[in-house]
């Protein structure tokens, strides 16, 4: 394509789209609200994930062995734990360093004279590669022999994962219909704009331009109120950011805000892109078939 | 170069508005094809262009099936046919150079050829000093001579025309009719649908008659009523 040719289509694109301004800012405001809902949701998604894969990471299997189990035996198992793949790491808490431990915890409130023996058993805190499997290590070892009991937070493991799950098919679900009200929006903007230039189609086809030619202008257009809205709504989101999360940061001190902006600016403009995209396509197409 | 057998076309509402025509027109000629409205005129020039399809028979343009033609090939049939319209068809917001530059850029024209051919079409219908003007800005016969102007500015070599002078006043009407017969001259083929009378019968041109999508007559040199035209003549 000469500079000419595209300077031709680029004019044509701007004079459409300028004509049915009021028609496209609609259009672009109900992008930008889809995407700034879309964006705002992601990054509370990315959010809750981060501070779950957190939370999740440092669950431990607790494995209290048995009393008759003393610190050599108990060596043993270190190297069971190590041959499962499963497994991350394991240490070793003899049942004294235990009692230390504890008193560190407590404090001096804590008062040990008044004990006789250490009530405490030898044990073990081992630590998985993959949240999933905790039950399922936990169970694993607490077949062994040596091994008293297990306990591992199981509530919180249960709950965490199936809030992950949840939300990642609540999520695309949303993603889904959000993008489809938008699409829907863009169409109808489209079909405006097709109608208003149908004498220019017609000529077009009289005198002899492709479909797909007829076509390209119409979908520039569309996928140009695509990429709008999301640019307003990326702007919108990078100003709530700056508002809201230093605010939160505050009050929810153990959750970090953490969110790759770029990926995600990036991944809204693609959105914005593809709606716009695929609503013209299907708007011009219902056209052109007469 | 158009060549039709046993053409017959009904539309969805169950008008029928050609039977069972045949008809052939050879290159370079020029021809008027006249009868009241709605005798199927404009249904026979759109059957060329592939505008509509015929319910039954052959429809041949240039070598061209056009009846059986894939609908991806339209486009290239029509860009060897050119087509005027009574009612002009020019874009109102484009100027007289944009208007006819249009049917070059939207066929993918490089912009050097462009600029070469929308000159050359100006010029021929007589309005390279309006280039800049807006439709609006234009009388009937310069807006009916830049729609001519767009039809031609791809060389196509058949150029038809749906009651070109229909909106236009006698001397307009004449003007379009001579420009109509240059380009002709030049080895275009034109067809021309009308029911201006008086044209016809000044032209002495191929005349062919529709009467109720039926061909009535077919005359080389013909008139628009059959032996009518020479009892108009009054001698003396």
């Amino acid at each position: 394509m000469d500079l000419g040719r595209l300077r031709f289509f680029l004019g044509e694109v701007l004079t459409n789209f300028t004509r049915n301004a009021g028609m496209q800012f609609t259009a672009i405001g109900t992008v930008a609200v889809t995407i700034v809902l879309l964006g705002a949701f992601l990054f509370v998604r990315d959010t809750i994930q981060t501070f779950g894969a957190g939370v999740l990471s440092q669950i431990e299997i607790a494995v209290y062995l048995k009393d008759d189990v003393d610190d050599a035996k108990a060596k043993d198992l270190a190297s069971k734990f190590a041959s499962d793949p499963r497994v991350a790491s394991a240490s070793y808490v003899p049942k004294k360093d235990g009692l230390k431990r504890m008193k560190e915890v407590l404090g001096p409130d804590f008062d040990t004279s008044l004990l006789t023996t250490n009530p405490l058993p030898n044990t073990y805190h081992v630590r998985v590669k993959d949240p999933d499997s905790v039950p399922n290590v936990a169970r694993w070892i607490g077949k062994d022999a040596r091994v008293a009991k297990t306990d591992y937070a199981a509530d919180t493991v249960q709950k965490l994962l199936k809030a992950a799950a949840v939300l990642g098919r609540v999520g695309l679900a949303l993603i889904i219909l959000l993008s489809l009200s938008a699409a829907i929006v863009i169409a109808n903007t489209i079909r405006l704009t097709v109608f208003a230039r149908r004498r220019e189609i017609a000529i077009m086809q009289l005198v002899g331009a492709t479909n797909m030619y007829i076509r390209m202008p119409f979908i520039a257009e569309g996928m140009l109120a695509g990429l709008l809205g999301a640019g307003l709504a990326i702007g919108v989101l990078a100003l709530a950011e700056h508002q809201v999360v230093p605010k939160l940061a505050s009050t929810l001190a153990f959750v970090t805000f953490h969110v790759n902006e770029l990926t995600l600016s990036l991944e809204l403009l693609a959105v914005g892109a593809a709606v716009g995209l695929i609503a013209s396509w299907f708007s011009v197409g219902r056209y052109l078939r007469t | 170069m158009i060549r039709l057998r046993g053409v017959s076309l009904t539309y969805p509402n169950g008008t029928r508005a050609l039977d069972d025509v045949d008809l052939e027109i050879e290159k370079g000629t020029f021809v008027f094809l006249v009868g009241h409205s709605g005798t199927g005129k404009s249904s026979l020039l759109k059957l060329l262009y592939r505008e509509e399809v015929p319910s039954r028979g052959e429809v041949v343009v240039d070598g061209i099936r056009v009846d059986t033609l894939r609908r991806g090939r339209v486009p290239k049939l029509r860009r060897n046919i050119g087509v005027v319209f009574q009612d002009f068809k020019l874009l109102s917001h484009k100027t007289v150079w944009e208007n006819v530059a249009f049917a070059l850029q939207v066929t993918g024209t490089r912009t050097r050829d462009v600029m070469r051919m929308v000159p050359r079409a100006l010029d021929l219908v007589g309005l390279s000093h309006k280039s800049r003007m807006f439709p609006s800005e234009l009388s009937g016969g310069e807006q009916q001579r830049t729609a001519i102007a767009r039809a031609l500015v791809g060389n196509p070599k058949i150029l038809l025309c749906d009651e070109p002078t229909g909106n236009l006043d006698p001397s307009n009407t004449t003007e379009i009719m001579e420009l109509l017969q240059r380009i002709n001259l030049k080895g275009t083929t034109v067809v021309v649908a009308t029911h201006n009378q008086s044209t016809v019968d000044r032209m002495r041109r191929r005349v062919v008659r529709l009467e109720h999508g039926r061909i009535l007559h077919d005359d080389e040199r013909g008139y628009y009523f059959r032996g009518l035209g020479q009892t108009a003549v009054l001698p003396g």
